[in-house]
């Protein structure tokens, strides 16, 4: 099993979540998170005389996936979160030792 | 609703005759039932909380063996102790706990002789131990309070230990019990009732010993106590805990006179005026001897932001003599809206105003839509209270932000009414809209303000709304939000409302993450919106017109209108303002302007409280002052000493701006701060220092919080350039905002 990290533009959660509905993902968590890539938090940012941005808000949104799905889902995110533009953010994934369903304490694939 | 009173009564039966059974014959020895099990209400997951009490006898642990086990081994859950009576009563004189419940000791088996000697012990024990007791519930209350939060509010409420919660009663109880303040009344006992059965409730649902009643379990509760829905459960429940919170704050402020060991009758009372017809005494506010509220509509206002201002509750007697003022005339006098903004104004300090307000009905008089709102819970997990509390906490927070926006009052009143749509059906943020330009008309405002106000309803989600979810980097999300908004003026406090709003919702409903991204929003639509024309001052009657024409020096004072002629003085503004200080005359709004070579302004003032100074008098002192005969700093240092200062509301700190290109002739210094007596003479003087000449000005007092704006040169005549100049300026007006050293000294 693999859990997919995405770290989006927040605008864009509605079309990641449809896009990974589409695919058949059944869950997922989002986490309201800020950070900084390459672009540093300045590009992206108006700057008024008073303002400056070090950290950018981003969403964070994480699914748990089987093995021969995770290139899929990588490849249905970036789609999704993408505008071509700096700060469109970044996709990841790991590899998971184990899940359990809390609820039932189903172990395994069949727990995601 | 259904009552569980008589299962409690027969769990409390069977449980007394099990213990007496275990117990069996035995001389000199007794089982005490204490705390909720002394009051006979044993809730089905109720521990049994137990004392064996004993006159000293070698064997008592074999009879304690011979109690305990069986009960340890039946899985309830027991609290127990043994004791002598001197031991339980040296222990409950070190215990709060301990001692509340003893306060409840009920003889169960054994030797009644000894019960009795440890009841009325434990109760001559709390007696002559009450001031130092009664200030340790007192405490613990107010901790209680302020860590675990209001049981009507809450959406997820702790029914035992939250205020107005089942706790409350037993403080009340204790008060009682000490002699310093009245046994709960029957409305107390019902609604002691009703929390407890609904907790009562929740035992058999969850099947576990709970207090929070979370909300997935509100539905199941409401049916066990066959109630219709969770909604109708809250309502019921928030009813109750107010009628608890009041009685409670009545029992310790009773408590807190005994501490202070004043007499209530037969002194001199000390009473100091807050506002027309209200005065302070005892730390509480109550009117005035002169005050008549069937006569007086206004009253109910000026009493509750006098309370909210001074940080210190209604009397209750004086409450319920509200109740007798006649409705406020439709549209209300401007009086009566500038108390409800000032109580407004005043941020936290207010909440428990309005709450008294509110338990007299009070409320639901000033805006008849409230009713719809009043302990209404919100199906939402990011909201913490009832719609009625979120308002009343959005418009605390929007307090802090007065600074923020051109026009504080209708921020706050956006603040107060912008969920009063989830009283209808629909979407709340377009039946809000049809609210509150009703409420905002039936207030009085203008018509473009009631618009402003009408729109912010409207309006007050889509800031964080479109921030959390649209692109902020495309032009066309700014241009929607700008074409929506418009006005700089509405932009401003929709944000300011949006922050308010979040800040009142929860936690989990403002962070810095959404501010930062509302923000950004914000910014860019600013950028594409013009800016608002700053106020310039009003054009003169002709009648003032034609006392400028005289020249001067003049003055005249007709009813609330004070107008002052003279020749070319940029000082005129603000000395006037002083004299007028001088006679307890505060400042509503002025204008300054020149006509040729002569200077006019124009005052609008209404006395602190009691009636206004002598005209004759003013128009008097103020041609002395014309003439320079007058020392207008000496008079406020000896009126500023006569005035007891008084700790004032939590108001947010001023803000002095300087706006370019407002004018071309001259530099606008903008001032937004919280009204206080003399504020015009100490910043129009402070500008006078840094040698800079006041050509026209506009001062507006909204509620308590004021915004001025002041045309000034140079000594050359020119605006201000200097950096330096400028800098000094914004210092030197915000050094003159700040409270009179030498009156917070005394603090």
């Amino acid at each position: 099993m693999k859990l997919i990290t995405a770290v989006i533009k927040p605008f864009k959660l509605d079309d990641v979540k449809a896009a990974l509905q589409a695919f058949g993902v059944r869950g997922l968590t989002v986490t309201e998170a800020s950070g900084y890539g390459r672009q540093r938090g300045h590009t992206e940012v108006y700057r008024g005389a008073e303002y400056q941005v070090d950290l950018v808000p981003k969403v964070r949104v994480e699914v748990l996936c089987e093995d021969e799905d995770a290139d899929d889902l990588i490849e249905v995110v970036v789609k999704a979160a993408q505008t071509g533009r700096i700060g469109d953010g970044k996709v990841w994934s790991v590899p998971v030792e184990t899940v359990a369903r809390v609820r039932t304490g189903e172990r395994g694939p069949g727990a995601i | 609703m259904k009552s569980f009173a008589a299962d409690r009564a027969r769990r409390t039966g069977q449980a007394d005759e099990w213990l007496a059974g275990l117990l069996g014959a035995e001389a000199g020895v007794a089982l005490v039932a204490v705390g909720g099990y002394g009051r006979k209400e044993l809730l089905p997951k109720s521990d049994l909380d137990v004392m064996l009490l004993h006159g000293g006898r070698d064997d008592i642990t074999s009879i304690a063996d011979r109690i305990w086990y069986p009960v340890w081994d039946s899985g309830v859950e027991l609290d127990h102790a043994v004791r002598t009576v001197p031991q339980a009563r040296r222990v409950a004189r070190g215990d709060l706990k301990v001692a509340l419940g003893l306060l409840s000791a009920r003889h169960v088996a054994g030797d009644p002789d000894l019960t009795q000697r440890l009841r009325a012990g434990a109760l001559e024990d709390w007696r002559s131990d009450a001031p130092a007791r009664l200030a340790e519930l007192h405490a613990a209350h107010d901790e209680r309070a302020k860590v675990i939060g209001e049981l009507a509010f809450l959406l997820e409420p702790d029914l035992k230990e939250a205020r107005g919660g089942l706790r409350d009663v037993h403080a009340i109880q204790a008060v009682a019990a000490a002699w310093v303040g009245p046994a709960p009344g029957p409305r107390v006992r019902t609604a002691y009732e009703q929390i407890l059965d609904v907790r009562h409730a929740l035992h058999e649902v969850t099947g576990r010993r709970l207090d929070r009643l979370v909300l997935e379990e509100h539905d199941e509760v409401a049916r066990a106590l066959g109630l219709l829905d969770g909604d109708v459960l809250v309502r019921i429940l928030a009813g109750a805990a107010r009628t608890v919170a009041y009685a409670a704050d009545h029992a310790f402020r009773e408590a807190a006179r005994l501490r202070s060991r004043r007499p209530r009758r037969g002194r001199p009372a000390d009473r100091s005026p807050l506002a027309d017809g209200v005065v302070e005494q005892d730390d509480e506010v109550v009117l005035a001897r002169a005050a008549d509220p069937a006569r007086d509509p206004a009253l109910v206002l000026r009493a509750a932001a006098a309370a909210a201002q001074a940080g210190l509750p209604l009397a209750p007697r004086t409450l319920a003599r509200l109740t007798q003022c006649p409705p406020l005339p439709v549209p209300w006098p401007a009086p009566a809206r500038d108390a409800l903004l000032a109580l407004l104004g005043a941020g936290p300090a207010a909440i428990g105003v309005w709450e008294a307000l509110d338990t007299e009905g009070l409320v639901a008089a000033l805006l008849p839509d409230w009713e719809r709102v009043r302990n209404r819970p919100q199906r939402n997990p990011l909201h913490k209270f009832t719609v009625d509390r979120h308002l009343a906490e959005t418009a605390a927070h929007a307090a802090a932000l007065t600074r923020e926006v051109a026009r504080p009052d209708l921020l706050l009143l956006a603040a107060l009414l912008h969920d009063i749509g989830k009283g209808w059906p629909g979407d709340h943020s377009i039946t809000g809209e049809i609210v509150a330009r009703d409420a905002a008309r039936r207030m009085g405002l203008p018509d473009p303000d009631v618009e402003l106000v009408a729109s912010a309803v409207r309006h007050h989600l889509l800031l964080p709304m479109v921030a959390t979810r649209r692109d902020l980097d495309d032009p066309v999300t700014v241009t929607q939000v700008a074409c929506v908004v418009r006005s700089r003026a509405l932009l401003e406090l929709l944000h300011a409302l949006a922050i308010a709003d979040g800040q009142a919702t929860g936690p989990a409903a403002w962070n810095d993450w959404k501010a930062t991204l509302v923000a950004d929003l914000v910014r860019r639509v600013g950028a594409v919106l013009a800016g608002e024309p700053t106020p310039e001052p009003r054009a003169l009657r002709p009648d003032q017109l034609a006392l400028a024409a005289g020249g001067g020096p003049a003055a005249t004072v007709r009813g609330s209108e004070v107008t002052v002629v003279a020749p070319d003085r940029p000082d005129l503004l603000w000395r006037a303002a002083g004299v007028l200080a001088s006679h307890r005359l505060t400042v509503r709004s002025a204008n300054a302007t020149s006509v040729g070579s002569t200077a006019v302004t124009v005052f609008d003032v209404e006395p602190e409280f009691g009636d206004p100074p002598d005209a004759t008098l003013v128009a008097g002192d103020l041609r002395r002052m014309l003439q320079g005969h007058l020392d207008v700093q000496e008079r406020l240092d000896r009126r500023a000493r006569a005035v007891k200062p008084r700790a004032a509301a939590t108001v947010p700190a001023p803000r002095v701006s300087l706006v370019d290109g407002a004018s071309q002739t001259a530099t606008v210094v903008e001032v937004r701060a919280h009204d206080a007596p003399g504020l015009l003479w100490r910043v129009g003087r402070a500008l006078g220092e840094c040698g800079l000449d006041v050509r026209a000005a506009r001062v507006e007092t909204l509620g308590a919080e004021v915004v001025d704006v002041f045309y000034v040169t140079d000594s050359a005549g020119q605006p201000l350039v200097g950096q330096q100049l400028r800098g000094h300026t914004v210092t030197a007006v915000l050094q003159a905002l700040r409270p009179d050293p030498a009156t917070a000294d005394d603090r």
